[in-house]
């Protein structure tokens, strides 16, 4: 559809939208712009506020304004806009009170925070974050301390074996992060920004690696690669007995995380490119900058955040994984701090909670380094764009598509379908280093785990509550948060960002020490204790993704123009108004992409749950791990297939129903 | 750190009265892989309808870890124990943990194979031996053959801090002349290495990552019979055995089941099922599975359990300095 065709079909779909306004424009009840800006919403268009349609014809973007876009004032034309506040009688001028004071017998002479933020707010996030991260953390730094004067636990720490485990750590997270960017970003600006085709089908398998279980892809790809793999056995390619495994090493680990957290990188690139000003690239051009140039200037800097904020990502969750240096770093006498902790905890003595309170200590230093890292390159730059404007195709590739094309799916096979496959073939052999063949063909791996294995759809059932529980329960904590964050700068800010973060990015198993130290007392209310029970999981999950939650919707409010909430702030319109009318429609497909991005590396998650499941609370991550650790990996590849078939199924249900989904919520759509 | 452990054992005391999780059901911790599990609680069940299992499944090390923690709570959640060796069970004994249980079924087995008190009962015969792959280039005989220039960078065997049955197996050689802690640092400089349970051994043998590893017996000729390319042998030093001994925590919330559950392991009829999954069994004249020797040709090496019980946590920081901490 030409522009001149969709200008025109915005136009006759706002014509009713304005039309009665414009009507009653005169009577008692005067509209108020919240109120026309959510009917206009409802007919389908906000972008004519945001120098997206009309505005592109006739004048360059407006970064930032001071002023509401004059888009806007020409939209309400013919409407009489509503009184502003005005000076009253006494000279002062004043906006309406919030609705929420009105009901109060008194007013409470509070001075309102700039922003214009309730007085509730800040204290419910630090409430939520001295629950959730502050007391499992000093609970688990006070075992720290007493480790230390127990003077047992500190001369462990200090030994050869930790120093050589915190610079296998160090190695591998930052390794994988350069593969999770090169990756991550080589997706991202592809599928943003170029005008490859199958986009949609590209992005889809992208996201895939993410929701498969890391000790699986580790175990995927072990069973891809090593000298008895089914597949390469099947092909006749399979190296001769003896043969090292390439991947047991510090080098195989980088990979793994990389491929493993590539898509985060990629999610976070995206919500910024997806908003990158298609007419300011389309200026650029027509001024004679070629697209290096335009890469260069326009494309770079805007993505700078995005590219720092997802490497951030990769490099943290690269320090706490533990799934991917247990299977590929143990049997190479590679340890990890987080398979350092757990090898500890598996020979419990009388120093164990000491020391690894103090290694964990170790990992929350280098994860607050880092971030503090990510803050410091963030705090500088500060690109509010005006609303959306969908880059798409800023850069034709011309005779260079195929190659670009070719090189994704060469990318994607390698990372993506060749595991899976080799997956495939450990579930379908009847024993280990059985070549797959017809004959040898059987699926008496799934039989045993979908009618005999009890243990299945216990494990499924707890996973699917835990996960969906944990992504919509966090949202109620993480958009509150994250427009506080973003409105609010300083030490506090800084302090509340940071403790929201220690916890994802510390292991997993020192989390749930944590929890167990915690919650294991009987609540004080209620006197029941969470010990043993599915909640200690869910409120460790709680704890372990806040930070996941809270990322995507940080970026959507970071890139918002304070200008629309202030100007309805002006209007009169209270905080939850706001949110309802401004903030939340616009932060809705971040707000979705927060949601499935929780519940897919929650219902994956084994690090938490290996240490705080107990009788009948196993979830899907324990069950695999137990079933490959007795010995069964066909079992934990047959259960781990039909666990990707589930979610590929979830995912393509999510894409039939897309169109009557928010737009922006799937995170593989653009 | 004692006292926070006290503290939050005590708080939990109090509100351990106030959970009354699955009261009906009974709660098997156990070290057994997940199908011998589900299929020796699938034949309990065919013969006790109406009793519920729930069942968890760890290395015994791991899932002592997790059951003392509990007990530190004071709030154990299994009811019985059933995990590869007798030390660890005797060790639960001295602590006060088990319940004495006079099994009717105990007159069919040898003295030596139950405690006297009826703490625990033995209910197989697990040997660790070697297990090659069938296209290595040398035929292992006995354990001195993995410290051959052959066999380097290909040997592998479970780690103790995993599996009970390798933690009997070190302390088994460790204490045998001519073998002893020199044979396993013998063996780290031949590039063995030590990792995970018996599983991944099984794994990395019959996948071909290496050619040779010590490996309980049951897993090896159960994998051969499907078809994996792996060969067993009984080296000629003699094998270290664990016996999978049964026992019933004193904390048990479902004290007639789990006496049910014991007495059944015993019984003709449930050792008829540890010999179809490919055990030993304990029980006396009960048939070996197919692919085993005779049973008076298994040359079992000598066990002194009470030093091992003694000894455990220094052994197995011996283990671990010779092959790093995993």
């Amino acid at each position: 559809m030409t522009r001149a065709d969709e200008t025109a079909r915005g136009r006759s779909a706002r014509a009713p939208a304005a039309a009665p306004d414009a009507e009653r424009g005169s009577g008692s009840n005067t509209p108020d712009p919240s109120r026309l800006l959510s009917k206009a919403r409802r007919f389908g268009r906000l972008r004519f506020l945001f120098g997206g349609k009309e505005a592109a014809e006739s004048r360059p973007p407006q970064m930032t304004s001071g002023k509401l876009p004059a888009a806007l004032t020409r939209t309400l034309r013919g409407v009489e806009l509503p009184p502003m506040p005005h000076a009253t009688e006494d000279g002062i001028l004043k906006a309406r009170p919030p609705r929420g004071r009105e009901g109060l017998g008194f007013r409470p002479r509070k001075r309102r925070a700039p922003s214009g933020e309730p007085a509730w707010l800040l204290p419910f996030i630090l409430g939520a974050v001295l629950l959730l991260s502050v007391l499992p953390l000093a609970r688990l730094a006070g075992a720290g301390v007493s480790g230390l004067v127990d003077g047992e636990a500190a001369r462990l720490v200090f030994e050869a074996a930790t120093f050589a485990a915190l610079r296998n750590t160090l190695l591998t997270a930052a390794g994988g992060m350069v593969v999770s960017l090169l990756f991550g970003s080589l997706f991202a600006f592809a599928l943003a920004l170029t005008d490859i085709r199958g986009k949609l089908a590209l992005s889809f398998a992208f996201m895939l690696p993410m929701m498969i279980p890391p000790q699986v892809t580790a175990l995927a790809w072990v069973e891809m690669s090593g000298p008895a793999s089914p597949l390469l056995k099947t092909l006749g390619l399979a190296p001769p007995l003896g043969s090292p495994q390439p991947l047991y090493s510090l080098s195989g680990i980088a990979l793994l995380l990389g491929v493993q957290h590539a898509p985060l990188v990629f999610l976070a690139l995206k919500a910024g490119l997806a908003a990158s000003p298609r007419d300011g690239i389309e200026a650029a051009r027509l001024s004679g900058a070629g697209p290096f140039r335009v890469f260069r200037d326009i494309v770079v800097p805007l993505s700078a955040p995005g590219l720092i904020a997802g490497g951030a990502i990769a490099f943290v969750s690269g320090i706490g994984n533990f799934g991917i240096p247990a299977i590929l770093g143990i049997p190479a006498g590679i340890e990890t701090l987080p398979t350092l902790i757990f090898s500890r905890l598996a020979s419990f003595g009388a120093a164990t909670f000491g020391e690894i309170a103090l290694i964990s200590t170790l990992i929350a230093a280098i994860s607050a380094a880092g971030l503090l890292v990510q803050q410091r390159a963030l705090a500088g730059r500060d690109y509010r764009l005006i609303g959306h404007s969908g880059a798409r195709a800023a850069f034709s590739l011309g005779r260079f598509r195929i190659a670009v094309e070719a090189l994704l799916l060469i990318v994607l096979a390698l990372v993506l379908v060749a595991p899976l496959l080799a997956l495939v073939a450990s579930s379908l052999v009847p024993a280990y280093g059985v070549p797959l063949s017809f004959n040898t063909m059987s699926l008496s791996a799934y039989a045993e785990i979908l009618f005999r294995q009890s243990i299945t759809l216990t494990a499924l059932k707890n996973s699917l509550f835990l996960a969906s529980a944990a992504a919509l329960g966090l949202l109620l904590v993480t958009v509150p948060a994250a427009y506080l964050l973003t409105r609010r700068k300083g030490a506090l800010a800084n302090l509340v960002a940071i403790l929201i973060e220690i916890p994802y990015a510390l292991p997993g198993i020192v989390l749930a020490v944590a929890f167990i130290l915690t919650f294991a007392a009987p609540l004080p209310v209620v006197g029941v204790s969470l010990y043993g029970t599915i909640w200690i999981i869910l409120a460790a999950y709680f704890s372990s993704f806040l930070a996941v939650s809270l990322k995507p919707v940080m970026s959507a409010f970071a890139q918002m123009d304070p200008a629309l909430e202030e100007a309805a702030r002006l209007a009169g319109a209270g905080f939850f108004r706001r949110m309802r009318d401004v903030l939340l429609p616009l932060i809705a497909p971040a707000a979705g992409a927060s949601v499935i991005l929780v519940f897919l590396i929650a219902a994956n998650e084994l690090t938490v749950s290996a240490l705080l499941w107990s009788a009948g609370t196993q979830t899907l991550g324990v069950a695999i791990f137990n079933l490959d650790d007795s010995g069964s990996s066909d079992l934990a590849s047959a259960l781990s297939v039909l666990i990707v078939l589930l979610v590929i199924a979830l995912m393509a249900a999510l894409e039939f129903f897309a169109k009557y989904l928010p737009e922006g919520v799937l995170p593989w759509r653009n | 750190m004692k006292t926070l452990v006290s503290a939050v054992a005590a708080t939990l005391l109090a509100g351990l009265f106030s959970t009354a999780a699955y009261a009906e059901n009974l709660i098997l911790y156990t070290s057994q892989p997940n199908e011998d599990a589900q299929a020796t609680v699938d034949a309990f069940k065919a013969v006790n309808p109406g009793v519920e299992v729930e069942w968890v499944r760890e290395g015994t090390t791991k899932i002592m870890a997790k059951l003392m923690a509990e007990i530190e709570a004071g709030n154990p959640v299994a009811d019985v124990l059933l995990i590869a060796d007798t030390v660890t069970m005797q060790r639960l004994k001295e602590g006060g943990h088990l319940l004495p249980h006079k099994s009717p079924e105990a007159a069919g087995y040898n003295a030596a194979l139950y405690d006297a008190d009826g703490a625990y009962y033995s209910t197989k015969m697990i040997t660790t031996g070697i297990v090659y792959n069938s296209s290595a280039g040398m035929k292992p005989e006995g354990w001195q053959d993995l410290t051959k220039p052959e066999a380097k960078g290909l040997v592998t065997m479970p780690s103790p801090l995993t599996s009970g049955a390798a933690l009997i197996h070190a302390e088994t050689l460790a204490a045998i002349p001519g073998l002893g802690w020199d044979y396993y640092k013998a063996l780290a400089e031949n590039g063995a290495t030590a990792a995970g349970g018996n599983g991944s051994v099984l794994k990395a043998v019959a996948t071909g990552e290496k050619a040779y590893g010590m490996l309980v017996d049951f897993m090896a000729i159960r994998e051969k019979a499907k078809g994996a390319p792996v060969e067993f042998v009984f080296p000629v030093e003699g094998v270290s055995a664990v016996t999978e001994p049964v026992g019933i925590l004193k904390t048990a919330k479902n004290v007639e089941a789990a006496r049910k559950f014991v007495d059944f392991l015993l019984s003709e009829e449930g050792q008829k099922v540890a010999a179809k999954m490919g055990y030993i069994p304990a029980r006396n004249g009960a048939a070996l599975p197919e692919g085993y020797p005779a049973r008076e040709t298994i040359k079992v090496l000598p066990l002194d359990a009470a030093a091992a019980v003694k000894n455990s946590e220094a052994d197995l920081k011996t283990f671990s300095g010779i092959f790093g901490t995993n």
